[in-house]
């Protein structure tokens, strides 16, 4: 009851049109402010999300740039290693061993005649994204379990097998074929069975295990360049300038292929920073026209509070109105901002699905938690313009 | 409660009631929970000034106030509030209604701003005693200015109070209309064990005085 006769004697109408001005500024802020968020959480998860296979580009393999000037001294030293393991914006780095003996991979089958030259390399088992029991060997095994790059299995599917007028092979045929591996010794030629357990497109050659690779080249390997030459490195951005900057600047050089998300990355960045920036701006501008609006609406009732203030309305009664009819608005546009951001994921989410790029169709925890701090400095800034201007009127 | 007055003089009028013999300015006075005082005056010598001052509106003033011992001083915007919702009630000479509020509005604010001691109804009851009951609807800014002291004085009678704080309350009044309300008041400041000072031009005798004081 005493709020709505406070309503009739300190009227909010005054000034309307900028409130309106304000409520329309501050949904436009928010809108943007909310999108961006939301923009950033999308891509990261396009980065770095398991449902996605764009997870390669976080594993960059590294080698020494080969030119007339690198000739033949394109090993990485202890020194080299050692210092790429320090930079801030590299994981993890893991030695690729090649093969140092000489060896071939061939089909048992006549009706597949299968024959290559190989080498292999090795990496430790956690730069490797295949996840399968059979990722293992020890001298009782009877096979040597390997991971292709999917690049190998679609160049048999779609030039070799064509041209020598061979089958084409899924995924699954090719991890059922039990494969001849020859391994070339000072003594003759030894044979192992090997078996692919799995594709991988984040190092592009043929893999073994670490142990595999440890024994073998202890047993039939030269001694000859025991010096790695390759290293794959994990990044959370391979974008990163500094990551880019430190590999030119050591003559390193990557699959540059993987490098188009740093493309990306500038894209998304760009339009990121310019909708927080327009946002935070026009966030600004609302918050300085609702703080002008009350202080009007307070400026124009001056008389009115003043005589409340006498009769014994407590300040305290005085700001908890006032914040009961400014604040409300206020909560609502955030809301409306949330749900439109919800609304636009969920149909971001359906155009992407159809492009077979997955992101969620529920906006992220990190822009419900901006929605609340937008609420809490909305919050803190009607309540201080509140409290100084009763407090103007009240002396 | 009580009010003591320790000294006071108002800053803009020190000279002239330093010249002055006065019962109140520049002496050490108790006021006593259920005393009725009568302020004597003529116009222009510090009625409305020395009821503001008791109210805590003015500040210009040298000497202290206190209520219950405590120095007006002191006391802090939310908590002289809560002392004029419950504890010092007033009714102003330029009476202090808000125009653009029917008589009743005005008289309901005052009854809901604390936690209300009456039921609705009592507006109506005192406006048929004060004979105002055909203005309640009205805006009273459209009153006369008998029928807003009238409002003002049932807007001070709403809430709970010690003290009851009068400035030339009939001044727009007849007599049979002052009788009216003098009676009212009288009621209502038994049913609450109240005192009250009330500030007049001439000599009266509205109320059973139990202390008269020249200013």
């Amino acid at each position: 009851m005493f709020y709505q006769l406070l309503q009739k004697i300190i009227r909010t109408a005054s000034g309307r049109t900028r409130f309106v001005m304000a409520i329309i500024g501050l949904s436009i802020a928010l809108l943007l402010i909310f999108s961006a968020v939301q923009i950033e959480i999308n891509y990261n998860e396009l980065l770095h999300g398991k449902t996605n296979q764009d997870s390669i580009a976080n594993f960059l393999v590294i080698n020494k740039l080969l030119n007339s000037k690198s000739y033949g001294t394109t090993t990485l030293s202890n020194n080299e290693i050692k210092n790429l393991q320090q930079q801030p914006f590299i994981d993890a780095v893991g030695i690729l061993t090649p093969s140092r003996y000489k060896s071939s991979i061939q089909s048992y089958s006549d009706r597949f005649p299968f024959f290559t030259e190989i080498s292999f390399e090795s990496v430790p088992a956690t730069f490797i994204d295949v996840t399968t029991k059979d990722w293992q060997w020890n001298e009782q095994n009877n096979y040597i379990p390997m991971i292709a790059p999917n690049m190998f299995l679609d160049f048999y599917n779609f030039q070799f097998s064509l041209s020598q007028n061979l089958p084409q092979l899924t995924q699954e045929v090719v991890k059922m074929i039990v494969f001849k591996v020859n391994i070339t010794t000072a003594t003759g030629v030894i044979t192992f069975n090997g078996k692919i357990v799995g594709f991988s497109d984040r190092i592009t050659s043929l893999l073994v295990p670490q142990e595999f690779m440890d024994w073998a080249n202890q047993h039939y390997g030269s001694s000859q360049n025991t010096q790695p030459s390759r290293a794959v490195i994990r990044t959370k951005d391979p974008g990163n300038p500094l990551l880019v900057g430190y590999l030119k600047e050591h003559n390193l050089t990557t699959d540059a292929d993987k490098t188009r998300f740093s493309k990306y990355r500038q894209i998304v960045n760009a339009i990121v920073n310019i909708s927080w920036i327009t946002g935070a701006v026009m966030l600004l501008f609302a918050l300085l026209i609702f703080t002008l609006f009350i202080q009007l609406t307070i400026a124009s009732c001056k008389d009115e509070i003043q005589l409340l203030i006498t009769l014994g309305a407590s300040p305290k009664q005085l700001k908890l109105f006032l914040l009961k009819q400014f604040f409300p608005s206020n909560i609502i546009i955030v809301v409306i901002a949330l749900i439109s951001v919800a609304a636009l994921q969920y149909i971001l989410h359906d155009f992407l699905l159809q492009q077979n790029i997955f992101v969620s169709s529920y906006i992220s925890a990190y822009t419900v938690l901006t929605a609340l701090l937008v609420i809490t400095v909305l919050w803190v800034t009607n309540h201080r313009t509140i409290s100084t201007y009763i407090s103007l009127h009240n002396k | 409660m009580q009010f003591q007055l320790n000294h006071i003089v108002p800053t803009p009028l020190k000279d002239i009631f330093s010249q002055r013999q006065s019962d109140i300015w520049n002496k050490d006075i108790t006021f006593f929970k259920e005393e009725y005082i009568k302020i004597k005056a003529p116009s222009g010598t510090g009625k409305t000034t020395f009821i503001h001052i008791l109210y805590k509106l003015r500040h210009d003033f040298e000497g202290h106030v206190l209520y219950d011992s405590i120095n007006i001083a002191d006391i802090q915007k939310d908590e002289l509030a809560i002392i004029r919702q419950q504890k010092i009630s007033i009714i102003f000479q330029d009476l202090r209604l808000f125009p653009n509020l029917t008589a009743a509005e005005n008289i309901e604010l005052k009854r809901v701003m604390q936690t209300p001691i009456y039921e609705k109804n009592i507006i109506h009851e005192m406006a048929e005693k004060l004979g105002i009951v055909h203005i309640l609807k009205q805006k009273a800014g459209l009153c006369s200015y008998g029928e807003q002291q009238r409002i003002a004085i049932i807007r001070a009678l709403v809430q709970p109070f010690d003290w009851l704080l009068m400035d030339e309350p009939f001044s727009h009044l007849d007599e049979q209309n002052t009788h009216k309300a003098a009676l009212l008041i009288a009621e209502e400041c038994a049913k609450r064990k109240a005192g009250f000072i009330i500030t007049d031009l001439d000599e009266d005798n509205h109320f059973n005085y139990t202390k008269k004081l020249l200013l």
